[in-house]
């Protein structure tokens, strides 16, 4: 014997909102599958970071000439303290390996692992 | 007809008990909705771990064993580059992560950091001929053992590969790879969009430096554009169940945590695999040598879904056909993209087949 419509008005709602999702979705690639969204698009994006590359340029001329540095001058500073942060890191860590391994060696516990024995179930029969 | 008659009343309480109890649903679910404004967000990613290498971007983590004993071969995964690692440690109980450790793996995680300015020069060569091959080396010496299983997600699958193919004298024990992209011409909407006439990449990355995490979290977001607010319209159904709250949280969490790329990576992502499709053609030449699959020659696992919007089919399923690998295996899995890997369809349908498929090879 057929089952009725589902009485349950959840049910029915999730099933419209299900069907709406994959409607919307269908439809949006297929216009977003178009050379003219492609190009629409890609032409917003592209007058959009011209005019920031526009910004970016004015401003530097501007910080310059008032002898203050630009966003791109504080970036490669940055860039310098942190490259000399991670060399001063990789001297301390060498510094600190011989003492390290003394401290173990007088009895600082290495965490143990778990022996590498084991072997996959047995297939089911 | 007195049958009829006798119904009605039935038929009237049925229909009052169930207004009755769509209001208190409604109740339960403003208080559960005030709830979910005011708590913090689920923590992630809390399984026990050390970090044994970090350098910018990069992060190698090594979780702590779960087991008595454990396999002798341990497992490499390389996150894929454009987000965060824990989704593949979501929370107990949820994470593929604690499902190895549990099983008997030993987990060691490439996971990656938003890279600073000036990382905006890492390339391919970085990542393969640098990054991977440096984490092998520490992989190695962590565990004494020279074996290792290789596991590569979405992008990162493709940096495995890359790295396999351009390294055949030293191949991993086994390679695992999950929705791992090969034909990019197959990603039909990514090559639409990034079609050569009208996006202009080197605009974008010379202006940018580093591809901002907004635009990659956008382009991801537009392949299913009404998924988003149909998503929100089920939590808010189900505001009365925690457990839906509490995952609905993290995957939104993830989600939107989504990393800027390197300028550079992107660049020749964009020029070398959308544009020019190299990787499948074979003619990807990375410092100067050429990442031909056909080197490929270990044992090989790719699993993929039946759902993927974003890695379809179409462009993963080359990957078995390329490799060299005398063993080589495809198996295509109910779920999408993200759920492939996480959550409770992962948790029925993947874990138990990985776990099937490399127990035996992992000793």
């Amino acid at each position: 014997m057929a089952e009725g419509p589902s009485k349950d008005p959840s049910a029915a709602w999730r099933e419209l909102v299900s069907q709406w999702e994959k409607n919307i979705n269908a439809l949006a690639n297929q216009n977003m599958a178009s050379d003219e969204f492609s190009s629409g698009s890609n032409q917003a994006m592209n007058l959009a970071l011209r005019i920031q590359q526009g910004m970016a340029s004015g401003m530097a001329t501007y910080l310059a000439t008032l002898n203050l540095p630009s966003r791109a001058d504080i970036t490669a500073l940055g860039e310098r303290l942190q490259a000399m942060e991670a060399y001063l890191s990789r001297i301390a860590v060498a510094l600190e390996e011989p003492a390290r391994g003394k401290s173990r060696t007088r009895g600082a516990p290495k965490r143990s692992r778990p022996p590498r024995t084991k072997q996959p179930p047995a297939p089911l029969p | 007809m007195s049958a009829t008659l006798g119904e009605a009343p039935k038929l009237q309480s049925s229909i009052a008990e169930q207004v009755q109890s769509e209001i208190e649903r409604a109740i339960r679910r403003n208080i559960k909705g005030l709830e979910y404004v005011a708590s913090p967000a689920p923590a992630v990613g809390m399984t026990p771990k050390d970090v044994i290498y970090k350098r910018g971007t990069l992060n190698l983590y090594h979780y702590l064993p779960m087991a008595d004993e454990i396999y002798r071969v341990p497992i490499l995964i390389v996150m894929a580059t454009s987000n965060r690692g824990y989704i593949l440690d979501l929370a107990p109980g949820q994470s593929f992560v604690e499902f190895l450790l549990r099983s008997g793996y030993d987990v060691y995680l490439i996971d990656w950091s938003p890279p600073s300015p000036d990382e905006r020069r890492l390339r391919f060569e970085d990542y393969t001929l640098d990054f991977i091959p440096e984490c092998v080396r520490r992989v190695r010496k962590d565990s004494g053992v020279k074996d290792l299983t290789l596991m590569g997600y979405c992008m990162g699958g493709v940096l495995s590969v890359i790295y396999v193919a351009l390294h055949p004298k030293t191949q991993p024990k086994n390679l695992v790879c999950f929705t791992t992209p090969i034909d990019f011409r197959a990603m039909e909407l990514f090559a639409k969009w990034s079609d050569r006439r009208y996006f202009e990449v080197d605009r974008l990355v010379d202006t940018t430096g580093n591809v901002p995490a907004e635009l990659i979290f956008t382009g991801f977001e537009m392949l299913r554009p009404a998924s988003r607010l149909a998503g929100q319209v089920t939590l808010w159904e189900n505001l009365g169940n925690d457990e839906f709250v509490k995952s609905y949280r993290m995957f939104e969490r993830w989600s939107n945590d989504t990393l800027p790329l390197a300028g550079e990576y992107f660049r020749q992502t964009v020029k070398d695999l959308l544009w020019e499709n190299s990787l499948y053609k074979g003619e990807l030449t990375i410092g100067g040598k050429r990442a031909d699959l056909r080197n490929i020659t270990a044992p090989i696992l790719h699993v993929v879904a039946e759902h993927d919007h974003i890695v379809p089919h179409a462009a993963a399923r080359p990957l078995i056909e390329q490799v060299g690998s005398a063993e080589k295996e495809e198996i295509m899995l109910k779920g999408g993209h993200i759920s492939l890997v996480a959550g409770a369809n992962a948790q029925r349908r993947l874990w138990p087949r990985l776990d099937a498929w490399l127990g035996v090879r992992s000793i």
